[in-house]
């Protein structure tokens, strides 16, 4: 494998050494009036020469930002490769976003020049122009529509390679000169990441970033030249840039990008990608189509599926937690496999996947079992912009449903004090562009702060608890994630809001909301009379029905030597449901933890006191808008001690 | 009751000891099957297209057929009657066009429905008119003779018989799937007011659609008269087509072929197996109890294009 | 042809129903390259005189021409071929063929039809197929309707339905498109794209486009001249802001002085 200590230092390099050493092998395809149509390495490298010669003409200078926006086009990516050869810095924005963030960016970014896809961004772009002096030209790709536009920045992509094959005739050497004027520690790219707070911040990584990285990752991956890509992320998340840009020039494989953002599922079975990535939104889309099109079968094939389903699940469940499958299942699956997992990956287009990633957040269990049982290798990955999108990821044939996977090579991690997950690599980012002050916070010595709370389990796993913030320890020091635990409770029907306290507390108790629906429905079909939400939510056999999933979730921390020591020791079940009209959840259902501290204190008290019940008296509004005053007892139920006295070893 | 028990489930038996005669059977069903397919076919055709429900499908199919056998009775050279056949049937399509379905643009499908109940007694009677009434031997020159493939005993005439059905089923299939002429069919049939914006022009669409169901007659004609003799009850094999329509949908091409064969099949077993038991005769009426239990769980038909309204 | 007078010329053309006058003794000129609007209360005859510009109906009194020449007494399928293409007020999709089928099938008159070499599907039709699948192609990407090539017609959502009545209608390459009612029961965004398509089909591809439209912001963003009917009568005609100001057209929209 060539190295960057051979003068490969740059992407732009790199594409010009595929153009040499495989020039027809296919580099990029575009779905494009039906038909797919091919680009080689040599005319990827080609187009973006004739580009950058372009942008050149207009007065493009080394250091230069820019702005790239569109839907995944080859042209982009050739803009992309042809912006770092002139040793300038390509900044891709979401095609999406409103016209306010692609003013702070372009402006923040300092970009000269735009290439953009069509005439709807570049309508954003002369909107924004006022609030980005520096913008001085726009390339647009697309000409549909284009006819009525004068204004003298906008110059189309044909027309730019065309002022480029001008400009080369009069200086040759012009193009070489400027791609070997580039290094390896030049800025790569700068990938804007808006956080949950304040503005965008611009992540600034090196060619020796992706470089090394990307390599870390293909090796151990084991990623070949002929993989099979689909490139439908958008160019703006760092992903796509290494998995569809970076990783694509270092190896040669084929990228595929699809006819329009409408036709992706259509155009994945088309393609049959062989390294396939997807946040856990699109695995929920794709599992919900599938499960849409079984519904609507004929009932004999639907009872088919859904038994070899069944039987693959639990195969893979029982794979997942290191036991051994039962001996019937694995006889059957054989013949699940031509029947039911084979044709259901082929119309999903997974059949020849070799290696497809989830990451971004955590994926629900149940969606993630789905497509391992049917064979389709996917993996949890570990990443962000600052790493290079690559921290850590489950290896081939050592995958579990909760942990992240091990480090790549030449990563390093480390837990904080805090339990804040730290790495360090050859991946990590150089700055963000023009904020120092964000660098220092996030960046120390070479190391990240990741803002996750997490932790290396006994088999070297990461494992993420929750967002850092959200974290916090008991009074005996263990580690106390409230949002994970209540995430699992609200996992059971018959919880609708929870609430988990601990912190600085001697253990963990919770306060819970039952849903009225489904546990009126349980109660009903037991023959459980009740006359009011109170009335139910205080019956000993709904608190037996709670306390059961209560130890569902206690049972799940079993198996993690950190969390283990957090598991819910006592809790009760409220009076009333929580309700954005009296402030306790806001109206996107997310729980107002203060509010609650401070309303509920007397019950909390009692939480953490001896007694086994609490009296209430509590303000509420009615529909109407009347306030009126409920007054009730509310039982508290001891978990641990029940288990003491009923004998049961497991808690 | 054991003895119901008993009539039902030896038939059964019956199967298994002797394969080689349910071979037999079974080939007897598809050819025959291949006939219902074959009529059923020109009923779709012009279904399709015109959305008219052509009653005279069999007459057309005993025309076809009098008209061969006619023109080889008076001495015409096998090759030349049935070049004139196919002449007479595109002439016919043409007249019904002019005559029958141009008046008529536009009404009701029952009054296109009745103007074919017509047509249906107006050939009947002018056939009979041209070629007298007498059942005729009809002679192609493929000996009805059989031979055996290992144990199993096939007829020459019925094995040419499922060839040729195949050849023209698949022939079909393409015009209507990949042509242009085969689209603008498809196209009229959908929505007349549409196709004929768009350019296409109505009569040429149906006396092509009336040409292929007489030459799909003339198929039926001399294959079904080869077998059986030409003569009046020819006509009434179009009455079989009705359940075969039902399993495969009015609208599918395959669905006619598939339908064709199964019922061909079904009641070929029906008759050999279970008819003793009932004292013969299944095969007249097996074919319309079978349709019956299509209509009431599949309404569509096997193939019959699912029926897509959206409020 | 002619280039120089106006595509298309309706000079005192009446239509009537038994004793119903539809259209009475209206006369409409069409300029190449103009979007016109025809606008008018329910009844007014609007969709009657599309009806008659594409042949569907025949004039009791008056001449239509057409590119200078007299049009009056065509039939539907002649008429296309001159090329004028319309879409209908109630979608007329071949409901049962996908969105490509459809498509294809608007481009009928431009294959140049061998019935035996096409039942054949051999050599020459063939290729004479893949050069209209490209045009079609074009269209498809004009139309942003990738998604839903393979998908039956009759399935769609209304909105796209009409979109792929317009991709017919324009695979057919007409000189003159008639619109009836393109955005009639579609939501604000699905009128905005449609109103792009139009301006586009106009502006890119200089198709010369008649439409009925009953939303009044719709055709006064759109059209260069509006024609107003009422009780099958023509009582204005001019650019959007002076039939807006026009006294008759007010009076008509408020329901004044009928009797």
């Amino acid at each position: 494998m060539t190295t960057i200590e051979a003068g490969l230092d740059t992407f732009p390099k790199l594409v010009r050494s595929n153009a040499e050493r495989r020039p027809h092998k296919i580099a990029i395809r575009e779905k494009d009036l039906g038909i797919w149509q091919a680009y080689t390495w040599r005319q990827y490298f080609e187009r973006a020469r004739r580009i950058a010669l372009g942008l050149a003409a207009l007065g493009f200078a080394r250091g230069d930002k820019a702005a790239i926006i569109g839907d995944n086009r080859p042209e982009l990516y050739w803009a992309v490769a042809a912006t770092q050869a002139l040793g300038g810095v390509p900044v891709p924005l979401y095609q999406d976003s409103i016209e306010k963030e692609l003013a702070y960016i372009v402006d923040h970014a300092e970009a000269r020049f735009a290439v953009v896809e069509d005439q709807e961004q570049v309508d954003k772009l002369l909107h924004i122009r006022a609030q980005c002096p520096r913008l001085e030209s726009i390339v647009y790709d697309d000409s549909r529509g284009m006819r009525a536009y004068s204004d003298p920045c906008l110059i189309s992509l044909a027309e730019l390679e065309e002022r480029g094959d001008k400009l080369a005739v009069g200086q040759p050497g012009y193009f070489d000169a400027e791609l070997a004027r580039g290094s390896a520690d030049d800025v790569a790219i700068i990938c804007y990441t808006s956080g949950t707070t304040g503005s965008p911040k611009g992540t600034m990584l090196t060619h020796r970033n992706m470089i090394v990285m990307g390599r870390n990752a293909i090796e151990r991956e084991g990623l070949r030249h002929d993989e099979e890509v689909l490139a439908y992320l958008p160019m703006a998340w760092v992903g796509d840039h290494i998995f569809s840009y970076a990783q694509s020039v270092l190896t040669g494989f084929t990228v595929n990008c699809p006819e329009s953002a409408a036709t992706v599922l259509h155009d994945l079975k088309e393609i049959g990608p062989t390294y396939f990535f997807a946040p856990p939104r699109i695995w929920e889309n794709l599992l919900t189509n599938v499960m849409i099109r079984v519904e609507d079968a004929a009932r004999p094939k639907r009872a088919l599926v859904h038994f070899f389903l069944g039987v693959a699940q639990a195969l893979e469940r029982a794979r997942l937690h290191g036991r051994t499958p039962s001996a019937w299942r694995r006889l059957l699956h054989p013949l699940g496999q031509a029947l039911v997992y084979g044709p259901l990956r082929d119309n999903l287009g997974m059949r020849r996947i070799r290696v497809a990633y989830t990451a971004g957040e955590a994926i629900g269990p149940e969606i993630f079992v789905f497509f391992r049982s049917l064979g389709i290798n996917v993996k949890q990955l570990y990443g962000m912009t600052e790493s290079s999108a690559l921290v850590a990821i489950q290896p081939n044939g050592d995958v579990r449903l909760d942990t992240v996977g091990t480090p790549l090579p030449g990563v390093e991690i480390r837990i904080s004090e805090q339990g804040e997950v730290l790495y360090r690599s050859p991946g990590v980012f150089v700055g963000y562009f023009k904020n120092t002050e964000a660098t220092r916070q996030t960046l120390e010595d070479g190391w990240v702060r990741s803002g996750d709370a997490g932790f290396i389990d006994a088999a070297g796993h990461l494992k993420i608890i929750d967002r850092a913030r959200d974290v916090s320890r008991l009074a005996g020091g263990t580690i106390f994630a409230p949002k994970y635990l209540e995430n699992k409770l609200k996992f059971s029907p018959y919880v609708k809001e929870a609430v988990c306290l601990g912190q600085d507390r001697p253990f963990v108790t919770a306060l819970v909301n039952i849903d009225l629906a489904a546990v009126g429905n349980w109660a009903e079909r037991r023959g459980i009379a009740y006359t009011s939400y109170t009335d139910l939510s205080q019956r000993a056999e709904v608190y037996d029905l709670i306390e059961h999933e209560v130890r569902r979730v206690n049972a799940s921390l079993l198996d993690d030597d950190v969390l283990k020591g957090a598991r819910i020791r006592k809790f009760l079940i409220l009076h009333k449901e929580l309700d954005p009209d009296d402030e306790e959840i806001t109206r996107t259902r997310k729980v107002r933890r203060g509010f609650i501290a401070q309303k509920y204190a007397a019950l909390i008290e009692a939480l953490y006191g001896d007694g086994d019940r609490v009296q209430v008296q509590a303000q509420v509004t009615y529909e109407d808008g009347r306030t009126g005053t409920v007054r009730a007892d509310v039982k508290i139920r001891d978990v641990a001690l029940r288990a003491t006295a009923a004998g049961e070893a497991s808690l | 009751m054991t003895e119901i028990l008993h009539g039902l489930v030896a038939p059964f038996a019956d199967i298994a000891s002797n394969p080689s005669f349910f071979a037999e059977v079974l080939i007897g069903g598809i050819a025959a099957g291949l006939m219902y397919s074959l009529v059923a076919l020109g009923f779709v055709l012009i279904f399709k297209a015109s959305g008219v429900f052509n009653f005279a499908q069999g007459v057309m199919v005993l025309f076809a057929a009098l008209t061969l056998v006619g023109l080889i009775e008076r001495g015409a050279p096998v090759a030349l009657a049935l070049l004139l056949t196919v002449g007479v049937m595109v002439l016919l399509a043409f007249a019904i066009e002019r005559v029958v379905l141009r008046p008529l643009v536009n009404q009701e499908h029952i009054i296109l429905f009745m103007a074919t109940i017509g047509l249906n007694f107006f050939l009947e009677g002018f056939g009979e008119m041209l070629w007298g009434a007498n059942v005729k031997r009809l002679d192609v020159g493929i000996p009805d003779t059989s031979f055996k493939i290992g144990n199993v005993l096939v007829n020459r005439l019925e094995l040419t018989a499922a060839l040729t059905a195949a050849v023209i089923v698949t022939v079909l299939a393409v015009f209507f799937q990949k042509t242009s002429i085969g689209r603008a069919l498809r196209a009229v049939a959908d929505d007349h007011e549409a196709a004929l914006s768009l350019g296409i022009p109505l009569k040429t669409i149906w006396t092509v659609v009336w040409s292929v169901a007489g030459l799909v007659a003339i198929v039926a004609g001399i294959m079904w008269g080869a077998k059986s003799g030409v003569q009046f009850s020819l006509s009434l094999i179009a009455l079989k087509a009705l359940p075969v329509l039902i399993l495969g949908g009015f609208t599918s091409v395959p669905g006619a072929i598939a339908g064709g064969l199964i019922i061909g099949v079904c009641e070929k077993i029906a008759e050999v197996y279970w008819g003793p038991l009932v004292g013969g005769a299944i095969e007249n009426w097996f074919a319309y109890v079978l349709a019956l239990a299509f209509l009431l769980f599949r309404p569509q038909g096997l193939f019959g294009e699912r029926i897509i309204e959206r409020v | 042809m002619n280039d120089a007078g106006p595509l298309l010329e309706v000079e005192g053309v009446s239509v009537r129903f038994g004793a119903l006058m539809a259209l009475h003794q209206v006369s409409l000129r069409i300029e190449r390259g103009e979007i016109l609007a025809i606008i008018g209360p329910n009844g007014a005859g609007k969709t009657t005189l599309l009806n008659v510009i594409s042949g569907f109906y025949h004039p009791w009194e008056g001449r239509i021409r057409f590119a200078g020449r007299d049009r009056t007494r065509l039939k539907p399928p002649d008429v296309a071929e001159l090329g004028i293409a319309r879409t209908f007020q109630n979608v007329a999709l071949f409901k049962g063929m996908s969105v490509l089928d459809n498509i294809m099938t608007g481009r009928l008159l431009k294959m140049r039809g061998n019935v035996v070499l096409d039942a054949l599907w051999w050599g020459p039709a063939q290729r004479q197929e893949l050069a209209h699948r490209a045009a079609v192609e074009r269209i498809i990407d004009f139309l942003e309707i990738q998604a839903i090539r393979k998908t039956p017609a009759g399935k769609l959502p209304y909105g796209l339905q009409k979109r792929v009545e317009l991709a017919r209608a324009l695979a057919a390459e007409p000189q003159l498109l008639l619109l009836d009612e393109p955005m009639a029961g579609m939501n604000v965004e699905e009128k905005e794209d449609m109103c792009r398509f139009i301006l586009d089909v106009n502006g890119e591809l200089g198709t010369t486009i008649a439409l009925i439209e009953h939303d009044m912001g719709v055709v006064m963003d759109i059209s260069d001249r509006v024609v107003v009917l009422d009780y099958g009568r023509k009582i204005a005609d001019g650019t959007p802001d002076q039939v807006r100001k026009d006294q008759a057209v007010l009076d008509a929209y408020l329901g004044v002085a009928h009797d």
